[in-house]
């Protein structure tokens, strides 16, 4: 993984948990894994409203921008505004969300562009 | 024709503005090629004003070649149509007014492309750099044109210099958002007048005098006028045209903060976009109109700028705080007045910093505003000329030293917003 990519990991993760907190979850566990195709980010909390669910799906299902890779990007997690976890929405693929028993699970795939050809 | 029609709708009409302005730009024929060639040779610097140094029809005549260009790359690469995209070309029509021309800008652009492929990323991903890359360009033809070196010295230390600058721009500004939270809209103005300082501070070591702005012309006010008339009254008519209920999505679109990155395309859809880009362009005017500010180079500039950010960030209600609190500041300090060109066209740059006015309310517009008027000269004075968008230097101070602030203020408040 490139030194860009890791920061940009690491400004998401940073986000989704500054977005937890602030909506008053106390007990967060975010995992990443690097694989070749994709990163994966899942994040394991108390069982989420209906309404936060539906935030998150509003900000963050939206279409990669290529754009902000390089211009954009440093913006996520340095401020409390309503748009930085839109940002993270332009930086991913997909999003999913399921609630499972007393818990809910958001699985954030970001794939990977710049994958060196085998 | 309806093939024409959704063709037009795709590219946004941006090849219909082009033709409106390569058709305008063969009015006076014969001034053209003599005119252009002295655009070319001019060494571009803060405020070189090319309708008085080309005539209109050679500046006319260089708006048009940069946006073929520029166009013509944006579709060999596939590029969306995005709101930075719309707004990084009319950036770039407008400062074509007065500082950059096709010579002093392709280096930028080489600098930037080398850059993509040593960091292994595609080119087009620097696409909104790339746009507005070219602020600088003037230290290109400075170093052509400025100084009075042989052109064996001059065109080499000119291409090299602009390659360089273009290379180190893309990481420099991508870091410079940081400085003022995104609601500076021309960051890369601020990161380009950060390097425009390193530049004039290394000329003025060596006792080069780079001070070669000179005097605007006045004297094709009517013609921009109506062309400015023009081009909103297109942007308006294409909103209804795409959407007969425009007035019903447009609302949407102005509670918007504006802050960076925000695509209007993306999040409004083109035809509340285009309305608000139209109502942008009669909003500059209707400025102008009650200032009794006539169009130069540097002021068609703005417009179309201010009209380009109709697409990336800026809207009535962000926008007119900050103007008003420049007005302000222009009228009530005594060291400046509206009928300096800098303060001219400052009312209509000073919009970079709407975002301020769209998330923390009209007061902190008008503060914004009224700081900006003040900051720019001294901003002018630091940076030396090389950076064209030197309000966007200046508004980055002024974000920087108002969010913390405001933030501080607003920190206790519900995060219901999040």
């Amino acid at each position: 993984m490139s030194n860009q990519e890791i920061r940009i990991v690491t400004k998401i993760v940073n986000e989704l948990t500054h977005f937890f907190l602030l909506h008053g979850h106390k007990k967060i566990k975010i995992e990443t894994y690097h694989e070749d195709e994709a990163t994966l980010f899942v994040i394991t909390v108390e069982k989420m409203s209906t309404t936060l669910a539906a935030t998150i799906k509003k900000k963050v299902d939206r279409e990669r921008w290529l754009e902000i890779e390089t211009y954009g990007w440093e913006l996520i997690g340095d401020i409390d505004s309503k748009s930085e976890l839109e940002i993270v929405g332009h930086l991913i693929d997909e999003v999913h969300i399921k609630h499972d028993g007393a818990k809910s699970v958001v699985t954030l795939v970001r794939k990977n562009r710049y994958r060196k050809k085998k | 024709m309806m093939e024409l029609v959704l063709k037009l709708r795709q590219r946004m009409l941006m090849p219909v503005i082009f033709i409106i302005l390569f058709a305008m730009s063969f009015f006076a024929a014969g001034e053209l090629i003599p005119g252009y060639i002295d655009i070319l040779r001019s060494p571009s610097v803060l405020i070189s004003d090319y309708l008085l140094i080309g005539g209109l029809s050679a500046t006319l005549f260089n708006v048009s070649t940069i946006m073929l260009i520029n166009i013509i790359m944006l579709n060999r690469l596939k590029m969306k149509m995005t709101g930075p995209v719309f707004a990084g070309l009319l950036t770039i029509a407008g400062f074509s007014f007065f500082g950059k021309n096709l010579f002093n800008t392709i280096p930028i652009y080489i600098g930037i492309y080398i850059y993509a492929r040593m960091q292994r990323l595609e080119f087009k991903s620097f696409m909104i750099v790339v746009l507005f890359s070219t602020g600088i360009s003037p230290i290109v033809s400075f170093m052509i044109f400025g100084i009075e070196w042989p052109l064996y010295v001059g065109i080499p230390a000119g291409l090299l210099v602009g390659i360089i600058t273009g290379f180190i721009l893309p990481a420099i500004s991508a870091h410079t958002v940081r400085f003022h939270k995104g609601y500076n809209l021309y960051n890369i103005g601020f990161a380009m007048g950060v390097i425009s300082m390193f530049y004039s501070a290394i000329l003025r070591a060596f006792n080069v005098d780079f001070w070669l702005g000179g005097p605007t012309t006045e004297a094709y006010h009517s013609e921009l006028q109506i062309l400015t008339l023009l081009m909103s009254g297109v942007f308006i008519l294409s909103a209804f045209i795409m959407d007969r209920r425009v007035l019903k999505s447009y609302p949407a679109l102005l509670k918007s903060s504006g802050r960076l990155v925000s695509d209007f395309i993306r999040d409004f859809g083109r035809p509340s976009t285009m309305l608000n880009v139209g109502i942008m362009g009669i909003i500059s005017l209707i400025v102008l109109q009650i200032l009794s500010i006539e169009i130069n180079g540097p002021v068609m500039g703005g417009v179309l700028t201010v009209m380009g950010f109709g697409a990336f960030g800026k809207h009535p209600r962000n926008a007119i705080p900050v103007m008003t609190g420049a007005l302000l500041g222009a009228a009530l300090t005594p060291a400046y007045n509206i009928d300096m060109v800098s303060m001219a066209i400052a009312v209509l740059f000073v919009t970079a910093l709407s975002p301020v006015a769209g998330r923390y309310g009209i007061v902190a517009g008008v503060v914004a505003g009224f700081l900006h008027i003040i900051i720019t000269p001294l901003a002018f004075t630091f940076q030396g000329g090389f950076d064209l968008y030197n309000n966007g230097f200046a508004a980055g101070f002024v974000a920087a030293a108002l969010i913390p602030f405001l933030e501080a203020l607003k920190k206790d408040k519900p995060e219901e917003e999040r």
